[in-house]
């Protein structure tokens, strides 16, 4: 063996060690999607009322749905583009990692919805969120991380500024913040190469 | 030249096969995995798979249990500390072969 041979082996062990705890098949395309969606969401209510809880829950309804839509799509394609089960154990991890951020943000919706508060959500979601993507950062890619963390940051300062603010800044930091997402995640695709494949097989 | 002979002499031959060498890799990461979780990680055969853990099981690297989840029988397989052990050499032996390599070429 030459130290070549050997320096290989050792980037195909950290690759491997990876792919088994972190969840891979999350798409740069669903992020850009989802940041696009998110971002026209907002322009709407250029020509919408904000205050209408119709016209808010149809909007961001809309726009979860989609972001959802793309995540699925994006994600089985991967799956069967890389040969990868696509409910694996770093999916469920995922998945069990964001259920209580998900559960929180159903029931505050509801819960300030039912009351006329709907306005105030902006903020809430983005700490829902932030919390949910810092808790999928040990199985996620690093990129996630940084969302969490715009997020968290990004969350009181909304809630700070009030309702005059929050679609604004819905629509810039959920879709500039998923649109980075999207373009780190773009980056990393980019520099991965099929080498690991090769090696196991 | 001695040096580096003998670290690539002292490579654990049964982590130096490439299908082990990633089951060991896996299992040391992810803890605990069951059969099919590790197959579908590695994308290695179910015969594949089989015949590298009993390797690993019968040199004690490996510790594999059968249970049942309902009515489904299920093997779960993870490092021992042997196992562990093991690994963490052959880490440090490809480690030292590159650096090695690297002071020769300055040489």
């Amino acid at each position: 063996m030459d130290p070549n041979q050997a320096a290989r082996n050792l980037e195909v062990i950290r690759t491997l060690m990876e792919r088994t705890t972190r969840y891979q098949l999350l798409t740069a395309h669903a992020g850009l999607a989802a940041g696009c969606l998110a971002g026209t969401g907002a322009l709407l209510f250029v020509f919408l009322d904000p205050a209408n809880p119709r016209h808010f829950a149809a909007v961001w309804g809309l726009v979860f749905a989609g972001s959802l839509l793309a995540t699925a799509v994006g994600t089985l394609m991967r799956g069967r583009e890389t040969g990868e089960k696509v409910w694996s154990r770093p999916a469920r991890a995922v998945v069990g990692a964001l259920a209580p951020a998900l559960a929180a943000a159903a029931v505050f919706t509801v819960f300030f919805f039912s009351r006329g508060m709907h306005l105030w959500l902006p903020g809430v979601w983005m700490l829902c969120y932030g919390q949910g993507a810092l808790a999928t950062s040990a199985y996620a890619p690093t990129a996630i991380r940084w969302l969490g963390l715009l997020m968290l940051l990004a969350a009181p300062v909304t809630l700070a500024l009030g309702p005059q603010w929050s679609i604004a800044l819905m629509g810039v930091v959920f879709g500039l913040g998923h649109v980075g997402l999207g373009v780190l995640l773009l980056i990393t695709e980019r520099q991965q190469t099929p080498r690991l494949h090769r090696s196991v097989a | 030249v001695d040096e580096f002979k003998r670290l690539v002499d002292e490579l654990d031959p049964l982590l130096h096969e490439p299908g082990r060498m990633a089951i060991v890799s896996a299992l040391a990461a992810g803890g605990r995995m069951t059969f099919t979780d590790l197959r579908d990680a590695l994308t290695m055969t179910d015969g594949n798979l089989s015949i590298h853990l009993q390797k690993l099981e019968k040199k004690g690297y490996v510790a594999i249990d059968k249970q049942f989840v309902g009515r489904r029988p299920q093997t779960r397989c993870q490092l021992t500390r042997a196992g562990r052990t093991a690994f963490t050499r052959y880490l440090d032996h490809l480690e030292a072969i590159v650096r090695q390599g690297r002071a020769q070429e300055r040489a």
